[in-house]
């Protein structure tokens, strides 16, 4: 349990380095780190909602270390201080309506991404050389190369306004009301197939290469020549002997990506008008809504961490060896 | 030399990726020199779509899409190569040190590389772009540089601790060579195909990077690149307005330029460790050995 715990005071010392790169940078901008924060304000914002502002960001407070803790307290307190552009709303508010939306597309396309990617790489691994391999492989590199917004973009010419097969905007028909029913769920999908797919296809390119690559080093290794040798069948060796192994590389890989798929669910949801934190985001950066811009790096870091967190549990179910220290 | 060429030229993978990226570096240097347009001017009507004057059409504000790109590439490859300059940089020197003095120093790197590794790369962009204001191409590719290098470092600091036991190493510590010596001489050499696939990576990296901040309005809308040039057509509701050309041709031009630095990644990797490669590459680079053995026999036995 100890690199369980280990793990987890890491996270805290990582979210406490996006805070306070969230405090410094303000502070560094040229002139008045107040004016700097309301520089493009529209003047619809009142007085005492600017005040709250002021105190969140601490910079109300005397000295700077002092100033340092009063902005903590209000991060670690959930206080993430007023949105300018959606003001009366508070950054938590408007965050946490999109937010959802953004771990519904990131998540599904992550774990379709690994799914499809792990699997075809052990299958390409396996006949390494045929002609799966050698069309696929070089295949997924390519599409891997190429940014997620250059993949919606197409989707969205091809099969939203060429073909208009798929819906070109919003998370479902906006003409229903979110409810548990089998209509609403179906318009979900619907809106949801293609962000979801293009994002899909950015990643599995390189979850495959990464357990083609490892499976290949496995192949080669004595247990496996032994469970080939003892008779097992061809599926057990293949996923029991080679791909439990070779997944543990892969699941370190699916840490790392996590916070790039969730940069790529942003950009995807500005290109399909989908109404999830890049979308939100992307009203904020228009009108230089600092405080939004500020409050989704440290949501978007905390979902990134606990994604990571939830990975390192699956490397302790995938590993014996770490449950024991 | 020419050796290393011919033995990186016999993987089809590496080729073909240096002949994309050869090719849109040409168009980067060259391409501005020959057209000597330029690129804000207004050619034609808003939204036309290509003809024999404009190739690839026109923007909605009547400039000319073929032109734009052609600048576009200038900026975008000079972006590119920038950035993954700086990210090789700081990657190199951190990951090394890391490696090579150990102890003390490598916890304290190490832990600050698996920070930047786990905050999220884009949102954390985000942030210092938008207190940047409109930021320049070359801003943008200082701050992508200075917060990109952590998988650089991590995997140069692999490769170094794994050098860092080998026997010659330690016998050129017991003849007392300084830490300098130990570094430029002894080490560095056997890092740069790792350095060289950082490089590669990074450039790759940055090109989509850049491209998605501008995007998203962080850039400044005044410079050309793919990345202002996909964010205008995006402004203009060009897809809905069916005004394809204007999006796809930089979109095409980012992922080109993705697809040729990525095979001529797998190509280098593929060389580096045989084991990787595919059954017709294997054939092909053991018939070229062969041939290459019988050239050297010939070369020895008409010296001897």
């Amino acid at each position: 349990m100890s690199f369980v715990l280990r793990r987890l005071g890491f996270y805290l010392a990582a979210f406490f380095i996006a805070a306070t790169i969230n405090f410094i940078l303000p502070r560094l901008m040229p002139g008045n780190p107040i004016d700097v924060l309301f520089a493009q304000q529209n003047t619809t914002l009142p007085p005492e909602a600017r005040a709250a502002l002021v105190e969140t960001f601490g910079f109300a407070a005397g000295p700077l270390h002092e100033q340092y803790f009063a902005y903590l307290r209000s991060v670690f307190s959930g206080d993430l201080g007023y949105s300018i552009r959606f003001y009366p709303q508070t950054v938590n508010q408007v965050l946490s309506y999109a937010l959802p939306w953004t771990i519904f597309l990131a998540g599904t396309a992550t774990l379709l991404a690994f799914a499809v990617g792990s699997i075809l790489g052990v299958f390409a691994a396996w006949r390494r050389g045929g002609t799966f391999d050698t069309i696929v492989t070089p295949l997924s590199l390519a599409i891997q190369a190429i940014p997620p917004v250059v993949i919606a973009l197409v989707a969205l010419f091809g099969f939203g306004v060429a073909l208009r097969w798929l819906p070109t905007g919003y998370a479902f028909n906006p003409g229903l009301d979110p409810a548990w029913t089998l209509q609403y769920f179906g318009s979900v999908f619907y809106h949801g197939l293609m962000p979801v797919t293009t994002l899909m296809i950015v990643f599995v390119g390189g979850y495959l290469v990464t357990m083609r690559n490892n499976m290949i080093g496995q192949l080669g290794e004595d247990h496996v020549v032994m469970g080939t040798a003892k008779g097992l069948s061809e599926n057990r060796v293949r996923f029991n002997y080679a791909a439990r192994n070779a997944m543990l590389p892969s699941v370190t890989a699916l840490g790392l990506t996590i916070g790039a798929i969730l940069g790529g669910s942003l950009v995807t949801e500005v290109v399909f008008n989908y109404p999830g934190l890049g979308q939100t985001l992307f009203i904020g950066i228009v009108s230089r809504d600092y405080p939004l811009i500020q409050g989704q790096l440290l949501i978007m870091t905390l979902a990134t961490l606990t994604a990571n967190l939830v990975v390192d549990l699956v490397y302790v179910l995938l590993d014996p060896r770490l449950r024991k220290v | 030399m020419f050796e290393t060429l011919k033995v990186f030229l016999r993987n089809k993978k590496a080729a073909v990726g240096l002949a994309i990226v050869l090719f849109y570096v040409a168009v980067a240097i060259f391409g501005p020199l020959l057209l000597q347009a330029d690129p804000m001017q207004r050619v034609g009507r808003p939204h036309e779509a290509p003809n024999v004057d404009e190739l690839l059409g026109t923007t909605r504000m009547g400039r000319d899409v073929f032109t734009q790109l052609i600048y576009g590439t200038r900026t975008s490859l000079a972006v590119g190569f920038f950035a993954g300059l700086v990210v090789v940089i700081i990657g190199t020197v951190l990951g090394i040190t890391a490696g090579y003095f150990g102890g003390k120093v490598d916890e304290a790197i190490n832990f600050a590389t698996n920070v930047v590794l786990v905050i999220p790369q884009l949102p954390l962009l985000l942030v210092i772009a938008a207190f940047l204001g409109e930021s320049s191409p070359l801003v943008i590719a200082m701050i992508i540089g200075v917060t990109s290098w952590a998988w650089g470092a991590r995997i140069t600091r692999a490769q170094t601790l794994t050098l860092r036991n080998r026997e010659y190493i330690l016998a050129s510590e017991l003849i007392g060579e300084p830490a300098r010596r130990m570094i430029m001489v002894e080490l560095l050499p056997n890092l740069l195909s790792i350095i060289g696939f950082n490089f590669i990576g990074s450039v790759t990296y940055t090109i989509i990077t850049q491209a998605t901040i501008e995007f998203l309005g962080l850039g400044n809308p005044m410079s050309i690149s793919w990345g202002t040039m996909l964010y205008h057509a995006q402004n203009a509701s060009a897809i809905t307005v069916g005004a394809w050309w204007e999006v796809l041709v930089p979109a095409l031009a980012v992922a080109g330029i993705g697809v040729g630095l990525s095979l001529l990644n797998f190509g280098v990797d593929e060389i580096s460790n045989p084991r990787l490669r595919t059954l017709g590459t294997i054939a092909a680079a053991a018939k070229a050995q062969r041939k290459l053995d019988k050239q050297r026999l010939l070369q020895s036995q008409g010296a001897a």
